[in-house]
């Protein structure tokens, strides 16, 4: 039961904070809204029995991308800027109407109820097959798949994370005076 | 599944009384031990945290040859009770230009990423609220809440001084998470596991069997550990962010009243559980020092009380610490953390793997006892 | 019992809200937000199906590598954006019109 408490709530906080995302005019106030739907994107991992995903979602996303995105804006006077958009959604107006965007959503609402149809065999008869209705811990297993089976991919991303790294520190240098 | 308190106390006899009196209803049975248990940590953290604030006076003021407050109670003790009323009687300012939602949240941030760390704080072995298997990673992950909170406490105020104060509090939090984390990730790679049952169970016994003792490397893990945990928290050799003479106090200037309580209680609340993972991690928290292995309810009570003794020991430490160095600069800090501590740390985690493997996991002291 | 069709919605609600923002604004910062959110929505459909349909935890592995890659995206792209912004003085979308200079 508290399982579906904790559903409930996550879906709630992921949704109402997604709305927000998408409609708030204000920069610093969508990259808080970010914050409150991975926090519930985290809390839907939870109750999905994935406990080191949940918490290197927190991890990374809270302690790491939100808060480079916030000096991000800082830095580039983001928190100033003002668009001149003017009509539904403050689009600008050679984004579409509210024609374009009620037939893209008709088209959309369709193709993702064919899909529902065709998939509705499996995703009814699913239940939970990956340790059944129990919840163990992950990470062990976790551990032994990184290093046995996907070892690979798990020395590349360390590389990635290398070049990432190095090439997000050279690109943003100020520029030297000649 | 997890031990929780719950699942702990679910062994005793009175547990089968209750559960009758809730008429076999086992969930809601649990949720009200879960809700009573975080009242009384909560409560009790908190009176650590507003006590905390009378025992750096106190304790300040002995360093400093002079008594501290002891007009308005029994050797001043009261003086937290009146600091407390004087915060919540406060006007509640808010800046004209300041953003109103951020204003709101950041406090609220603050605290939140404090007090959801409580929940794993392994306060003895039966009754930690619940032993995540991933409470150590869980605890650090939660912690940078509370930066967060700071930035936007420094940028909510629309003011030149708070928004220097949060980006110099965001950084630092953020570049001291990295040794912290690495001088953790060699305890847990010790032990075997993330949850604090596992790491705490590794320690029973004497003090030689502490992970402060076990190898050279630890030892030096532990001071990194300290170290950084002391800049996370904003505390001095590293309070630049809210120093009162360099940014007259910095990204807390525009709070008053019970705001400014919320941001003072997180700093003083973290510096307890910040302490109680060292004294759980590094110095076997809560373990008694003989090998007893019953498993009666007043034991655990002896063990609650060894747990908080160590916290508190190295809560006096970190006040005492505060009030003998000087303050550093924003560079000297930055390049403390990134040139000294992360590569010591990464040498430590390095140095941990090692001695596992040619000592096969066994101490320091195993090795010269010798059995 | 939760099913597996309510995590689906969820994750289609987080796509089409992170496809919105990326269509939508004009902010390069809010852009990337956009991508933040498609790349969870991916992430999250991973682990469900992991749990619900597969026997093993490949989706959780999924998951783990898409949070790091997407971490390492989102900092080289806030530094191109900061480049950017010292070259433009705006971060503007339109205003990057140009290929040099």
């Amino acid at each position: 039961m508290f399982v579906q408490i904790l559903f409930g709530l996550s879906a709630l906080l992921t949704i109402s904070c997604v709305i927000g995302v998408v409609a708030t005019r204000n920069i610093m106030h969508s990259c808080v809204f970010l914050l409150g739907t991975l926090l519930g994107v985290a809390g839907l991992y939870a109750t999905l029995g994935a406990d080191f995903v949940a918490v290197t979602q927190i991890m990374v996303y809270v302690g790491g991308v939100v808060i480079l995105m916030l000096f991000a804006v800082m830095l580039t006077g983001g928190k100033d800027f003002v668009s001149k958009a003017q009509n539904l959604l403050g689009l600008a107006p050679t984004m579409g109407n509210k024609w374009t965007y009620s037939l893209a959503g008709l088209v959309a609402l369709v193709f993702v109820l064919t899909n529902v149809k065709l998939l509705s065999n499996i995703i009814t008869d699913a239940g939970p097959k990956t340790f059944g209705n129990e919840m163990p811990s992950t990470v062990s297993q976790l551990g032994h798949l990184l290093v046995k089976d996907h070892v690979l991919a798990f020395e590349l991303s360390s590389v990635l994370l290398l070049g990432a790294l190095v090439g997000a520190a050279i690109i943003a240098r100020p520029k030297k005076k000649q | 599944m997890n031990q929780t308190i719950v699942s702990y106390l679910s062994k005793y006899e009175f547990y089968k009384t209750l559960l009758d009196l809730f008429g076999g209803n086992e969930s809601l049975l649990a949720f009200v031990i879960y809700l009573i248990a975080a009242l009384v940590v909560i409560l009790v953290c908190a009176t650590i945290g507003g006590f905390g604030t009378y025992a750096e006076r106190k304790i300040s003021a002995d360093l400093q040859a002079r008594m501290g407050p002891n007009r308005v109670g029994p050797y001043g003790l009261l003086q937290v009770l009146a600091d407390g009323i004087k915060m919540i009687t406060k006007e509640d300012i808010m800046p004209f230009a300041a953003d109103k939602f951020l204003f709101y949240l950041a406090p609220l941030l603050a605290l939140v990423g404090v007090f959801a760390t409580l929940a794993v704080v392994p306060w003895s072995s039966g009754f930690a609220l619940t032993d995540l298997n991933v409470g150590v990673f869980y605890l650090i992950a939660i912690s940078s809440l509370v930066g967060l909170g700071i930035f936007l406490g420094g940028y909510a105020s629309n003011s030149k001084w708070s928004m220097l104060g949060g980006m110099r509090g965001a950084s630092q939090i953020i570049s001291y998470e990295i040794p912290v984390t690495l001088s953790v990730l060699a305890i847990v790679l010790m032990a075997g596991g993330m949850s604090f049952g596992t790491i705490v169970g590794q320690q029973k016994g004497l003090p030689f069997n502490w992970y402060l003792f076990h190898n050279p490397f630890t030892f030096i893990g532990f001071f990194v550990y300290f170290t950084g945990a002391l800049a996370e928290t904003n505390r001095a050799p590293f309070d630049l962010p809210e120093a009162e003479s360099e940014l007259v106090s910095g990204y807390h200037t525009e709070y008053t009243g019970m705001r400014f309580g919320f941001f003072a209680l997180a700093e003083y609340i973290e510096i307890f559980v910040v302490c109680g993972v060292a004294a759980a991690l590094f110095l076997g928290g809560s373990n008694l020092p003989i090998n007893i292995n019953i498993d009666i309810l007043p034991l655990q009570f002896v063990e609650i009380i060894i747990f908080i003794t160590k916290t508190l020991l190295l809560y006096y430490v970190v006040i005492w610490i505060r009030w003998t160095l000087p303050r550093l600069r924003v560079d000297q800090l930055m390049s403390i953390c990134w040139k000294y501590l992360t590569p010591i740390a990464i040498f430590n985690l390095v140095g941990c793997a090692i001695w596992m493997v040619a000592f096969n996991g066994r101490s320091l002291a195993d090795l010269i006892i010798g059995h | 019992m939760i099913s597996l069709a309510s995590y689906l919605v969820i994750s289609l609600i987080l796509f089409v809200a992170g496809i919105t923002v990326m269509v939508a604004r004009k902010n390069l910062v809010a852009i990337l937000l956009g991508v933040e959110l498609v790349l969870n929505a991916a992430a999250l459909n991973f682990v469900a199906y992991s749990r619900y349909l597969a026997n093993n935890l490949d989706g959780h592995i999924f998951s783990l590598f898409i949070i790091v890659i997407a971490a390492s995206e989102a900092a080289v792209g806030l530094a191109i954006v900061i480049r950017f912004f010292q070259i433009k003085d705006t971060i503007h979308v339109d205003e990057a019109t140009q290929l040099r200079n």
